[in-house]
């Protein structure tokens, strides 16, 4: 090849070249999933190495988008990055603009392992500290996004279960510095609960990704929530997704229809005691009349049995029984069967030879009469062999 | 006293336990009737008292029914940063 046919350029021109080739040849926006090494903030902007251990390549944040960010990146956090390629021409540079950063579900995940453990030391994630959620709450204080689907499926529910209750909705971001945003409301909203009338607090945001749930697991938010005045009932995400705030709260719900489930009355259910109370009401006058009818004629029975004439009537009956008793007894039943009773001309009683002697008088006594005899020839019994 | 005027006392009770009765929420007046409801099931209610008590019990419990049927949710937002309704809201 010909020097003559070779481009030739100067540095400036070279470098310009470079850039709109990249324009022209690489995607506008990308995703990149990489680990967070040295970050550095100068003069607002974040400046990070993004490297997957044997690659790497600058990045940058600017600072109007860092405002907007959820999430700070840390060193060594596993990111995703939503990125557009820069490359400035003055040094032939190459950097990559980050337009959005997520935390990497390890990341979050070791976030919410770190402050679940430290929280868990310090006694704030405890069951047996969690408070009962009102019965029938006048008034509750609904976080969450709006508008948002979640919203508007708590709103729903709460109209048909239990209108009563009076629903103070505060907005909490999705975007930018979420938790300080969320922490500052909480902490204003906790002077004024006596103020407002609240009774709970729920804490709901729809489904979406875990790492959307990051905030979630924030110390300091988490911190607020173990020690706010008022039961704190969450409803984060999807069912199969815990947070620390579900650990310190005081009820947790798989999903934000269900806090509002968890915490107001079910309209039918109550319609069922109020039908029974009102059969109970209904029965109360018949019921008691029914019992004081009772009562009266117990207390005649009563009365009866107090008069002289059932007095009389009674002992009556227990001399006829101590009659009959007697009469079983008396020796006139024996008589009847044929024995007899021997007695001296004194009246004693014979049981015996041995009371006796020839030529005494003696009076036998029958059932129909006695008789007078005398004793001509005394025979005392055989005496017995006992074997 | 006639009998015209007793009808008109009764009356007046009622409306005076109606008017009472409407100052309170759905877990006051619920509350207020259980505990009638328990005063007449143990027999502690003279029998001259027990047909106002009765009817004492149906103003409460029409109130919670009244309560229950009601459709409309008192919702308020506030603004997160001042806890001011927002003007739309």
């Amino acid at each position: 090849m010909s020097v003559d046919r070779l481009p030739t350029y100067s540095v400036a021109e070279l470098n310009t070249a470079i850039g709109s080739l990249l324009e022209r040849g690489f995607a506008p926006r990308f995703l990149l999933e990489a680990t967070v090494s040295r970050p550095q903030l100068r003069k607002g902007h974040l400046w990070l190495t993004l490297t997957d251990g044997s690659a790497s390549i600058p990045g940058v944040v600017w600072a109007s988008k860092l405002a907007q960010l959820s999430y700070q990146p840390k060193d060594g956090d596993g990111v995703t990055v939503v990125g557009k390629l820069n490359f400035w021409a003055a040094r032939a540079s190459l950097t990559v603009q980050a337009l959005d950063i997520r935390p990497s579900l390890s990341t979050v995940l070791r976030d919410f392992e770190r402050v679940r453990q430290l929280l868990e030391q310090e006694g704030l994630i405890d069951p047996s500290h969690q408070r009962p959620l009102p019965r029938q709450p006048a008034s509750i204080a609904v976080l969450t996004s709006v508008p948002s689907s979640a919203l508007a499926d708590m709103l729903r529910t709460a109209a048909e279960r239990w209108p009563m209750t009076q629903l103070i909705v505060v907005p909490i971001p999705v975007q930018g510095s979420v938790a300080p945003t969320i922490i500052s409301t909480l902490e204003a909203l906790a002077e004024r609960t006596d103020e407002l009338g609240l009774d709970a607090l729920v804490l709901a945001r729809g489904g979406g990704s875990r790492e959307d749930l990051a905030v979630f697991d924030n110390e300091a938010l988490c911190r607020l929530l173990a020690n706010y005045p008022i039961p704190v009932v969450t409803g984060l995400g999807h069912e199969d997704d815990l947070t620390v705030a579900d650990l310190v709260a005081d009820h947790r719900a798989a999903t934000p229809t269900a806090a509002i489930v968890a915490l107001l009355p079910d309209r039918e259910a109550e319609r069922q005691g109020l039908a029974q109370r009102q059969s109970r009401l209904k029965d109360a006058l018949l019921g008691r009349i029914l019992r004081e009818r009772q009562r009266l004629q117990d207390r005649d029975v009563d009365l009866q049995q107090q008069s002289p004439l059932e007095k009389i009537k009674r002992q009556r009956q227990a001399l006829a029984q101590r009659h009959q008793l007697l009469k079983a007894l008396s020796p006139e039943r024996w008589l009847k069967r044929g024995l007899a009773l021997i007695s001296n001309t004194a009246g004693d009683p014979i049981s015996d030879l041995e009371s006796v002697k020839i030529g005494d008088q003696l009076n036998i006594r029958m059932s129909n009469g006695s008789l007078e005899a005398r004793v001509d020839q005394i025979q005392p019994s055989a005496p017995t062999t006992s074997s | 006293m006639s009998k015209r005027q007793v009808k008109k006392e009764q009356r007046d009770r009622i409306e005076a336990w109606r008017k009472d009765a409407e100052t309170l929420s759905y877990e006051e007046a619920i509350q207020a009737l259980d505990l009638l409801l328990a005063e007449l099931q143990n027999d502690s209610v003279p029998l001259a008292d027990l047909q106002q008590k009765v009817l004492h019990g149906e103003v409460y419990l029409n109130r919670c029914q009244s309560l229950l049927d009601s459709v409309e949710q008192s919702i308020v937002e506030l603004d997160p940063t001042t806890l001011k309704a927002t003007p739309d809201a």
